[in-house]
């Protein structure tokens, strides 16, 4: 299992590895104008996109693409807030109860039972 | 509404309209009762501790078994009457059957802190030779009697954190640290919920007299029924439990 775990995260850093060079060669200038022709930082990205290559690679075409909606990345949040609050104001008092009512509370009163005498 | 530029964003503490002071000072005591009433819910849901504690320093002579557990049976001690037994532990999650079986059967003096809980009584030895050495003295004959075939419903402790070392020391929000000082080597404790001859503390062995190690870490701190040969020595009962008869109780 242990070995299966960490041959999923080689393969994950690896295809991470494959993203970032062309995202820092050619990506990262075509959709960010700040920054064109300035390379000295970009080698500083490198461990950050082998953890989050899936988000660059989406938001690269998003981005490169035009289909990119600013506004409507800080929407979604707030749409789901209430129904969050309200869903953790009945799940938590449950879930508090539940656990109470389903915890082990005794027997603490169950009687020694002798099934041989000693020698 | 428009601002002017002049006019600063940040309104201060305003004080509330005269129509919502009510429901405010509604909200606030609420609240406070609220707080209150889930404080007393959340601790009368909780087990009483008991009055384990460390008692401060003390020493004793007597005679030292390392099997199952290193326990200390006492001769002679200002602190602990005669014949009572200590089950023995270092500082920390830690046992001590590397320095007990260096001195196993013999007469030693033991020195450390001092723990206790109802009959249950337990040392906390200190470091070196400070805490066990040889001493001079008569060895005495340590009883065994055996006690016969028991099913006994319960739960298993470490017999560090259950005799006063932790409060609370026993139940399932102690079992992530019983089963580290278990792991330790720490003696574990079994608290019956019935006595047998006179006690409802046992040492646990395995079914062939040898410790535990790690096989019961699964049902630590929590309430289960197994069988085995109960076999009091000195005036401690050991519970040589049958790991395949262990069952959690529904």
């Amino acid at each position: 299992m242990a070995a299966m775990i960490l041959l999923t995260g080689q393969i994950y850093l690896a295809v991470g590895a494959l993203v970032a060079l062309p995202f820092l060669v050619v990506g990262l200038g075509r959709i960010d104008e700040n920054a064109q022709n300035t390379w000295v930082f970009r080698p500083m990205l490198i461990p950050g996109v082998l953890l989050i290559w899936p988000l660059v690679l989406w938001r690269w075409i998003v981005l490169e693409t035009g289909r990119a909606d600013e506004p409507a990345r800080h929407r979604p949040p707030l749409t789901w807030q209430p129904r969050l609050t309200l869903t953790l104001a009945v799940l938590l008092p449950f879930l508090i109860f539940a656990a109470l009512v389903i915890r082990q509370d005794g027997p603490f009163e169950r009687p020694a039972v002798q099934l041989e005498d000693g020698l | 509404m428009n601002q002017s530029q002049d006019e600063p964003f940040f309104i201060g503490w305003a004080a509330p309209p005269d129509l919502l002071r009510p429901f405010l000072a509604g909200v606030a005591l609420g609240l406070l009762l609220l707080a209150g009433v889930f404080a007393y819910l959340v601790s009368a849901t909780q087990d009483d501790p008991g009055d384990g504690a460390f008692m401060g320093r003390a020493v004793a002579h007597g005679v030292l078994q390392t099997d199952p557990y290193p326990v200390l049976h006492v001769v002679e001690s200002e602190r602990y009457e005669p014949g009572t037994p200590l089950i023995l532990s270092g500082n920390g999650k830690i046992g001590v059957r590397d320095r007990a079986s260096k001195v196993d059967g013999q007469y030693v003096r033991a020195a450390g802190t001092k723990l206790e809980r109802g009959d249950l009584s337990g040392l906390q030895l200190a470091n070196g030779m400070n805490g066990l050495r040889p001493a001079d003295g008569a060895i005495p004959q340590i009883e065994t009697d055996d006690l016969g075939r028991w099913r006994l419903t319960g739960e298993i402790c470490d017999g560090k954190c259950l005799i006063g070392a932790m409060r609370p020391g026993r139940g399932l929000a102690h079992k992530a640290c019983a089963n580290l000082c278990l792991a330790g080597d720490v003696p574990p404790v079994f608290v019956a919920t019935d006595k047998v001859d006179g006690s409802e503390f046992f040492l646990l062995a395995n079914a062939d007299g040898q410790s535990l190690g790690d096989t019961m870490m699964d049902y630590t701190a929590i309430f289960i029924e197994a069988e085995g040969r109960v076999e009091k020595r000195g005036n401690l009962n050991i519970f040589f439990i049958e790991e395949d008869t262990v069952k959690v109780i529904r």
